[in-house]
């Protein structure tokens, strides 16, 4: 059960999503220790929930991809520990959702889904994988410009891509990140979506999402194959991207399906250096 | 800072930005507060509020805008066909 959570949803009457999220949030505090803090209320008057908003994990139900309540924790410096955006999990189930606010059977069963799935997330434990690739200490190159300094691996097995993503390649196996360029332009890394285990992706597919009170951005994998870890250590701390996107901040690794030819499409250490030197001051002025 | 060029194709060969689909957007303008590569512009006076003003500025792959779009109003073309064509041009250019 989920229990002795703040749960943040995003309450929005303008679409059926946020009527949805509303009702979650809801169904997820009757007869439990589960608290909703009302996002309308702590917007203007947040001293009610201070309390609970600092002392227990967090869950953020956000209706639309607008993603008002994870923008409102955002705002709060609020950590969030779930996160549920209404609008995908229809979509994952295939579920129609009516325009009006009226909550019909699709909606309700839209409902019981994301509950039983919640309780579902809390009780399982976390597994740690065994086929994690072990850590290294990679050799860095640094720029700095202004009070920002960007480091980039110089190591020769490591490749990027053109949207500051890096691969660490070892064997048939690679471990994938984002840039020191991606997390300085982030600022403080709030929440980060991971890909599923065994999910297979694409090269320049989408593998997570990291998300920032400033934005959010989707890692784009610089190599096809199938995840077969990821860094749980980041659903609990996501900072750590900010604090060191490499070795501490990796997000996932992936059996290459077909490096020969991904590596057509991307670019070792010397010219993803002056790649990133250029948009590092292009975007500082 | 828009590149030129994307793995050394020109960009603007590069078939690479966003579709707005004008019967779901409600011109609530996250898209252009969000994209800092001033892909959109607003045009208040106009009847059709919202355009895409500089396609070559978007970032190939990228599809971030549409992640955080409430209405589900933006589409991207497909990213495998993106990428066959990106290594096309490639291959052309270099037995050119």
């Amino acid at each position: 059960m989920v229990e002795n959570y703040a749960v943040l949803p995003c309450n929005g009457l303008d679409k059926c999503a946020g009527a949805i999220s509303r009702e979650i949030a809801i169904k997820l505090c009757e007869n439990t220790k589960n608290e909703i803090i009302c996002p309308v209320f702590y917007r203007v008057a947040d001293a009610k929930y201070n309390k609970i908003a600092a002392e227990r994990p967090l869950i953020v139900i956000d209706g639309c991809p607008t993603r008002c309540a994870s923008k409102l924790a955002a705002e709060k410096n609020l950590k969030i520990s779930q996160k549920i955006l209404i609008t995908e999990e229809a979509k994952n189930h295939n579920i129609e959702l009516n325009s009006g606010l009226s909550l019909q059977e699709n909606e309700n069963a839209l409902i019981e889904i994301i509950l039983n799935e919640l309780n579902i997330t809390d009780e399982k434990t976390v597994q740690v994988s065994d086929k994690t690739l072990v850590s290294i200490n990679f050799d860095y190159e640094t720029l700095q410009h202004g009070k920002f300094i960007f480091r980039v691996p110089k190591n020769p097995e490591v490749y990027y891509n053109e949207n500051d993503c890096w691969a660490w390649v070892t064997g048939n196996r690679a471990r994938i990140g984002v840039t020191d360029f991606v997390q300085q332009n982030l600022s403080d890394i709030l929440y980060f979506t991971p890909p599923e285990i065994g999910a297979e992706i694409d090269q320049f597919g989408e593998v997570g999402d990291i998300e920032s009170s400033k934005a959010l951005v989707a890692l784009i994998s610089p190599v096809s194959g199938k995840v077969i870890a990821i860094n749980e250590m980041l659903e609990q701390k996501p900072e750590m991207i900010n604090e060191n996107p490499y070795e501490l901040g990796w997000v996932a690794e992936i059996e290459l399906s077909d490096f020969e030819s991904d590596k057509e499409l991307l670019i070792g250490f010397d010219k993803y250096f002056e790649l990133m030197k250029k948009k590092v001051e292009g975007s500082n002025g | 800072m828009s590149e030129t060029t994307f793995m050394g194709v020109e960009r603007n060969k590069i078939d690479w930005k966003p579709t707005i689909d004008y019967t779901k957007c409600d011109y609530c303008m996250e898209c252009t507060k969000f994209c800092p590569h001033k892909v959109f512009e607003v045009n208040d006076t106009e009847e059709i509020k919202l355009i895409v003003k500089n396609p070559n500025n978007c970032v190939v792959f990228c599809r971030a805008c549409s992640k955080i779009c409430g209405p589900d109003a933006l589409s991207f073309p497909d990213k495998n066909a993106t990428t066959q064509r990106i290594k096309e041009i490639r291959k052309e250019e270099n037995n050119g």
